[in-house]
């Protein structure tokens, strides 16, 4: 008898202590925070995670471990779902989607059970800027040439939903571009591929996945959305040529999530200080000199944008009038 | 270009290269061993440790590591029926049979000496593609892709049981795989078929766990049944022996191992075309390979020919999805994919540039294909016996292992419940499948080939109108399908009146 609460005395000093030492420790020190990613390894959302999980530990109180897991399906709907309504709230889950997730709870699309504008907000690591090249050998050196094109402009896209489609879509619709649409290529290096061997003209996409074509002289950009890199910030922006008040309205709400390009968030309810941990850790880690050059390396360009401009750019898609919702579902899905 | 040739060589041959290849080459081994554990995962996680490597080392690496996962997933398919890649099913059908009969280690014998002859033949075209891979790849646009899935699927004419019902069945489960190929978020207009209000249908039918499930269950359904080993009452020794036999048979087919080497590379440098449809391909042309309707009926119950075609194309098929990612920086398949990731972290831009100013590098990939592939093979063929001999363990010994491998594999697909639904839903299909005599490969090959074909169909019409069937690859490719459905007819009318005679 003696024994046994001389044992218990022991154990319940034993978790005095450990107790003690938890509230002096970091929080997250010997713990594991997993990156849930909304596609399948290989892709730019899975590159960005696993550059950052490397990075993170580092500014972070107590350095967790930062693994990655792919959670793909359904163009990261089910990703979503899961951070927002499955995983815990403890500070050790991020998840990092599609971009264009608002748009899908916007058009209230089947199978979103989240609201973008509960989540626990860190902000994105990039910002994306779609833009339309053409092939050199064309005789149309700027949009306005493109403007005046007699013959219909083949651009090759993969389907609705993704910026090759989207965007070449609404310059269509309302810029009056002769462009032609061909969808049901399997990536985006498949049209490039069609651009090369003249099946197609021109193509849509992120700056930086056509980038290395532009370098090596087969096509150039003509128009780019809103957000920009250094390169291109002289064309001109597809919302700048906007004829009405209303194009212009369609143009921002697609582009304007590509501000947001590689959205970063945490379960609703994550307690305020580990949020604040993590952006901070962010905006340090997207700093760090070694992070920078490889991510220049794998020809990827990151940029912290803060949770305060994430969550405004979430509130511009999501606050917008009912016509103008009616209206942009005649063009834009919700997809990739 | 000889220079060039021999500067790839002796940069592979520095100690670090083949010190990085030979790790790559123990990793790439057991990740195609182990079923659902996929070549095209490892390669984006060992991405980020090619940082320090030189662009030689680094494509050493993942080049070699590459290399043998369809060599080592062969041997996961043949002794367990077991897809070990999406690239290996193929070989299940005659191979896994062939194990069964107690010949596992002929069948290993010919898919190994198979898959090597495969890679030299493919690292070989890619050498001497490489002046003229430009035009090669320009000159199949869209209509042509189309009509190249036609040919595949023209394949199931072959692939289908003997006389009008076997021809029916066969077309029945080539249209069934087709229609399961529509499944998902279509692309032309974004519109989502046969998801039944699921979010997991989005993205299609994986093919991993469709694969596992129509070859992997009926097998071990089969093996509970029976309560033997896979190799039944055949003998030890019998089971072990039989290596050197394999080769031999390979050498004994050189002809035909050549020419599905041949229609692997092929289907490699088509970008769009995808991994898993050149071993079906080449399946295909085996089975035509049959004199005699007796012959014919050995296929899919172990006939060697039936393994040495897939074994040769699933190879070769790697060489030549090189070119289109070195030339354009396109990437001919979804591990590809990956590399091409690679070749940027490591400044190497694709394009004209690798094929003149970096074309060292260049070759110095074909060399890493040449010496992965014979490095992987000599490993194997020492292991060889004992791997044979895992055919003559108890089945219930091996069920167990066998049940949480599949699983594993199904579930890695998407790491989700649904693939492990998929996969029971396609076991049962494959098992009524076998035990109704209905041919699964047409099915496969639907499955496989439904995507791309309706894809470039829509974008042929779409940008051509109507007159793209009037170009000369297609109406070349249209031909060569109505000889591929044609031939089977042909010949068993043929047989029919020699046998009146």
């Amino acid at each position: 008898m003696r024994i046994r609460f001389a044992l218990a005395t022991a154990l319940a000093l034993l978790a005095l202590v450990g107790c003690n030492r938890q509230t002096q420790a970091p929080y997250f020190e010997g713990k594991t925070i997993t990156i849930v990613v909304g596609y399948k390894p290989g892709g730019g959302y899975d590159a960005t995670a696993r550059l950052l999980s490397r990075y993170l530990p580092k500014y972070i109180p107590g350095t967790p471990t930062v693994i990655v897991q792919n959670m793909p399906g359904a163009n990261s709907l089910i990703a979503a779902n899961y951070v927002y309504a499955q995983a815990k709230p403890d500070g050790l889950t991020l998840g990092t989607f599609n971009r264009n997730l608002p748009i899908g709870q916007l058009l209230k699309v089947e199978g979103v059970k989240f609201d973008m504008l509960k989540f626990a907000w860190i902000g994105s690591a990039a910002s994306e800027t779609t833009v339309l090249a053409i092939r050199n050998d064309l005789p149309y050196k700027t949009f306005a040439d493109m403007k005046n094109a007699k013959d219909p402009i083949v651009v090759g896209a993969t389907g609705p939903g993704a910026n090759t489609y989207d965007f070449p879509l609404l310059l269509k619709e309302f810029l009056g571009v002769n462009l032609k649409l061909v969808s049901g290529y399997s990536s985006s290096a498949d049209i490039m591929l069609a651009v090369e061997r003249k099946e197609a003209d021109a193509r849509a996409g992120s700056y930086t996945s056509i980038a290395p074509f532009i370098q090596r002289g087969l096509v150039h950009p003509v128009i780019r959305s809103r957000a920009s890199e250094p390169e291109i910030a002289n064309l001109p922006t597809d919302e700048s040529l906007a004829p009405n008040p209303r194009a212009k309205a369609m143009m921002a709400l697609r582009s304007s999530p590509e501000v947001v390009g590689r959205p970063y968030v945490m379960p609703p309810g994550t307690p305020d200080n580990l949020v604040q941990i993590l952006r901070d850790a962010f905006t340090k880690a997207i700093a760090d000199k070694d992070l920078v050059a490889e991510a220049k390396k794998a020809d990827m360009s990151l940029n912290y944008v803060t949770a305060d401009e994430a969550v405004a750019v979430m509130k511009e898609v999501l606050n917008q009038p009912a016509d103008i919702v009616e209206e942009f579902r005649k063009y834009v899905k919700f997809g990739e | 270009m000889i220079e060039s040739a021999l500067a790839g060589l002796v940069l592979i041959l520095q100690w670090k290269a083949l010190a990085f290849m030979l790790l790559g080459i123990l990793l790439g081994f057991w990740v195609g061993l182990l079923p659902g554990l996929g070549g095209v995962t490892t390669l984006a996680l060992m991405l980020p440790f090619i940082y320090a490597m030189k662009p030689h080392e680094a494509m050493a690496f993942l080049l070699g590591m590459h290399s043998v996962v369809a060599t080592t997933g062969d041997i996961t398919s043949v002794l367990f029926g077991i897809p070990g890649e999406s690239t290996t099913a193929a070989i299940i059908l005659d191979g896994h049979s062939m194990a069964k009969k107690g010949q596992a280690g002929r069948a290993l014998g010919a898919a190994l000496s198979s898959s090597l002859l495969g890679a030299l033949v493919g690292a070989l075209a890619l050498a001497l593609a490489i002046p003229v891979v430009r035009p090669l790849v320009l000159a199949f646009g869209s209509p042509e892709l189309f009509m190249l899935a036609i040919v595949g699927l023209a394949f199931i004419a072959s692939l289908s049981g003997q006389g009008a019902r076997g021809m029916v069945r066969g077309f029945i489960a080539g249209g069934l795989g087709l229609l399961l190929a529509t499944v998902g978020q279509d692309p032309q207009a974004g519109v989502a078929r046969f998801t039944f209000g699921t979010l997991y249908l989005w993205q299609g039918l994986d093919i991993v766990a469709v694969l596992v499930g129509i070859f992997a269950v009926p097998e071990i359904l089969d093996l509970v049944v029976r309560g033997s080993s896979i190799a039944g009452d055949a003998p030890v020794g019998q089971v072990r022996k039989g290596v050197l036999e394999g080769v031999k048979d390979t050498f004994h087919h050189f002809g035909l191992a050549i020419r599905c080497s041949l229609i692997g590379t092929f289907i490699g440098i088509t970008p769009g075309l995808g991994g898993p449809v050149a071993q079906w391909m080449a399946y295909g042309h085996a089975v035509q390979s049959a004199r005699t309707p007796e012959e014919r009926k050995g296929f899919g119950r172990g006939d060697v020919r039936g393994v040495i075609g897939p074994g040769a194309a699933s190879n070769s098929k790697e060489g030549g999805s090189l070119i289109p990612t070195i030339a354009f920086g396109v990437p001919g398949s979804a591990s590809m994919a990956v590399i091409l990731g690679g070749f940027f972290l490591m400044g190497l831009v694709p394009g004209p540039d690798m094929l003149t100013k970096n074309l060292p590098i260049t070759y110095s990939m074909v060399w890493t294909i040449v010496l992965a592939n014979i490095i992987t093979v000599i490993a194997c063929l020492i292991f060889l016996n004992r791997l044979a001999s895992l055919t003559n363990v108890p089945g219930t010994l091996l069920v167990p292992v066998i049940l949480v491998l599949i699983f594993i594999g199904a579930y890695t697909a998407n790491n989700q419940y649904g693939d492990l639904i998929v996969m029971l839903v396609c076991g049962a299909i494959g098992w009524l499948m076998v035990v109704a005599g209905w041919p699964r490969a047409p099915f496969v090959l639907g499955l496989v080939l439904g995507k791309i074909a309706e894809n470039y169909l829509y974008i042929s019409v779409a940008r051509y109108h109507a007159s793209w069937l009037t170009r000369p690859i297609v109406l070349a490719l249209f031909a060569i399908a109505v000889v591929v459905i044609c031939y089977p007819i042909w010949q068993a009318r043929r047989t029919r009146r020699s046998e009146h005679a």
